[in-house]
């Protein structure tokens, strides 16, 4: 049956190198064998680092980017993979609002959801924003698309995280000082308790703000007259037959990519499973953590971090120890489902850069992410993809800021052959 | 004419194809040889606003080639 479907997914396909494949489903059995390694450590992190691989192929199989969606706004008229960001928020709006009601079922009495993502909002939230969406602009993909081009095989994209290590090792020296001139001062404003609504009118204007940003974004496409053509390809047959249908699914699946809708609503689902299990998505926390360890171990550490503790989100995590943590499981485990995503669509490739600047775009856009999403405490995961549905206004400031960064970065980018 | 786009990541890709059909203004097909999969999905939408239809065949694992050639009927002479 295998070898059949092979057979049959070979004809199908124009060029075929099964090697990829191969490979693919050997990482794959390792990736599940590992699982139990790491839910040996502490029995959560199993469905974590699962959870963090569905995520990374997800990823993958979308082509999602939280940078191209901000910066193809402004640089192409093109609002696609918004849409994908949008139907994710969506769906993590409506279930994170189930969750946070388990916890907390009368807001109005200024208890917040403990692992909710409702960051300080004010100046902070917006100079992260800002920085951050320059970066992401320059560094080709902000953190999450950073992390899985990693395990497709881009090395400028690795150059990009350890930039983004850097720059978080190095907000660590000064974020005592931002702490007390800034983040300190600023409330933390969650929807449910600030309106009189609570939990109902907060879930109401977060969908409406969705709805509006579609709309905008389907405005902004028609005015600048784009639509996505018929693209002439060489046609498969009609499947036919239990084994063609199969193989029909299974390349549409794991060779054709997904369009944004589908990986933001995977993406979505992902994030509030992770919720469910754990905390909300996100992925600063865990280089965080790599650069603290890292300082730390030299002996160059910066000391006690004020005030990190009361503020939650990524930050809170940065400061577990062991290797094997619920950030790396979904850290790391992203990585590496990209890294299979790509080999099942023969997708992976080392790919070098050809011109030199590109590692120093990669590198210097990599240190203002880390930087940002320090002082943001989160990236365009933590601070927005779970910041919004835990209806903080943290999210919408960081988004609005992003989008303000992604225009700033597109006007440099365009000055950089 | 042919822009080798490999190694590169987005933006890159469509700048450098928008770029060159601006430039050639439909005398002339473009084709773009990429390594990047993100392009297959935003190449082609840049492509009828220039006057331009869209051809994609995969010519490695992983390697495109996106033809852009010039729409019957609006081919300009570069100005």
């Amino acid at each position: 049956m295998a070898t059949e479907l092979a057979a049959r997914i070979s004809a199908l396909s124009p060029v075929r190198w099964p090697s990829q494949s191969i490979a693919g489903a050997a990482v794959l059995l390792l990736a599940v064998g590992f699982s139990q390694v790491i839910g040996a450590t502490a029995a959560v992190l199993a469905p974590l680092w699962l959870l963090g691989m569905l995520a990374g192929f997800a990823l993958q199989r979308s082509r999602f980017c939280f940078a191209s969606a901000f910066r193809d706004l402004f640089l192409f008229g093109q609002s696609r993979i918004l849409n994908g960001i949008l139907m994710g928020l969506l769906i993590t709006t409506l279930g994170f609002a189930l969750i946070m009601y388990q916890q907390v079922p009368f807001p109005q009495f200024g208890a917040l959801p403990a692992e909710a993502h409702i960051l300080p909002v004010g100046l902070s939230t917006v100079i992260g924003g800002v920085l951050f969406g320059v970066g992401m602009v320059l560094a080709g993909g902000c953190s999450s698309g950073s992390l899985y081009r990693v395990g497709e095989g881009y090395v400028a994209s690795g150059v990009a995280v350890l930039g983004m290590v850097l720059g978080l090792g190095l907000l660590a020296y000064q974020w005592n000082w931002w702490w007390e001139t800034l983040v300190r001062h600023e409330p933390k404003i969650w929807l449910a308790e600030a309106l009189p609504g609570g939990y109902g009118a907060a879930v109401a204007l977060t969908l409406a703000g969705l709805l509006a940003v579609f709309i905008a974004g389907l405005w902004w496409e028609t005015r600048n007259g784009l639509f996505m053509p018929s693209v002439s390809k060489e046609a498969g047959d009609a499947p036919d037959g239990l084994g063609a249908r199969l193989a029909a699914l299974w390349r549409r699946v794991f060779a054709e990519g997904w369009s944004p809708v589908v990986g933001g609503a995977v993406l979505g689902v992902t994030g509030l499973l992770m919720y469910l299990a754990y905390q909300p998505f996100g992925v600063t926390g865990e280089l965080s953590r790599w650069a603290q360890h890292a300082t730390t171990s030299l002996n160059v550490g910066p000391g006690v971090l004020r005030g990190l503790d009361s503020i939650g989100g990524c930050a809170a995590r940065s400061d577990e120890g062991g290797v094997f943590t619920a950030t790396f499981a979904i850290t790391v485990g992203l990585v590496v489902g990209a890294l299979v995503a790509a080999l099942f669509a023969g997708e992976f490739k080392l790919r070098f850069p050809r011109q030199r600047r590109r590692y120093a775009q990669a590198l210097l856009g990599g240190l203002a992410m880390g930087y940002a999403s320090g002082l943001a405490i989160g990236c365009t995961i933590g601070a927005f993809f779970s910041a919004i549905p835990s209806l903080a206004v943290s999210g919408w400031v960081f988004g609005g800021s992003l989008a303000g960064g992604a225009w700033l970065g597109v006007k440099i980018l365009q000055r950089i052959p | 004419m042919e822009l080798d786009v490999r190694g590169e990541v987005c933006p890159y890709p469509m700048m450098k194809a928008v770029e060159a059909m601006k430039r050639l203004q439909g005398a002339e097909e473009v084709v773009v040889v990429t390594d990047h999969a993100p392009c297959l999905q935003t190449i082609p939408p840049q492509a009828p606003r220039h006057g331009y239809e869209v051809g994609i065949e995969q010519t490695g694992t992983p390697e495109w080639r996106i033809t852009l050639s010039p729409k019957a009927g609006v081919v300009k002479a570069p100005s």
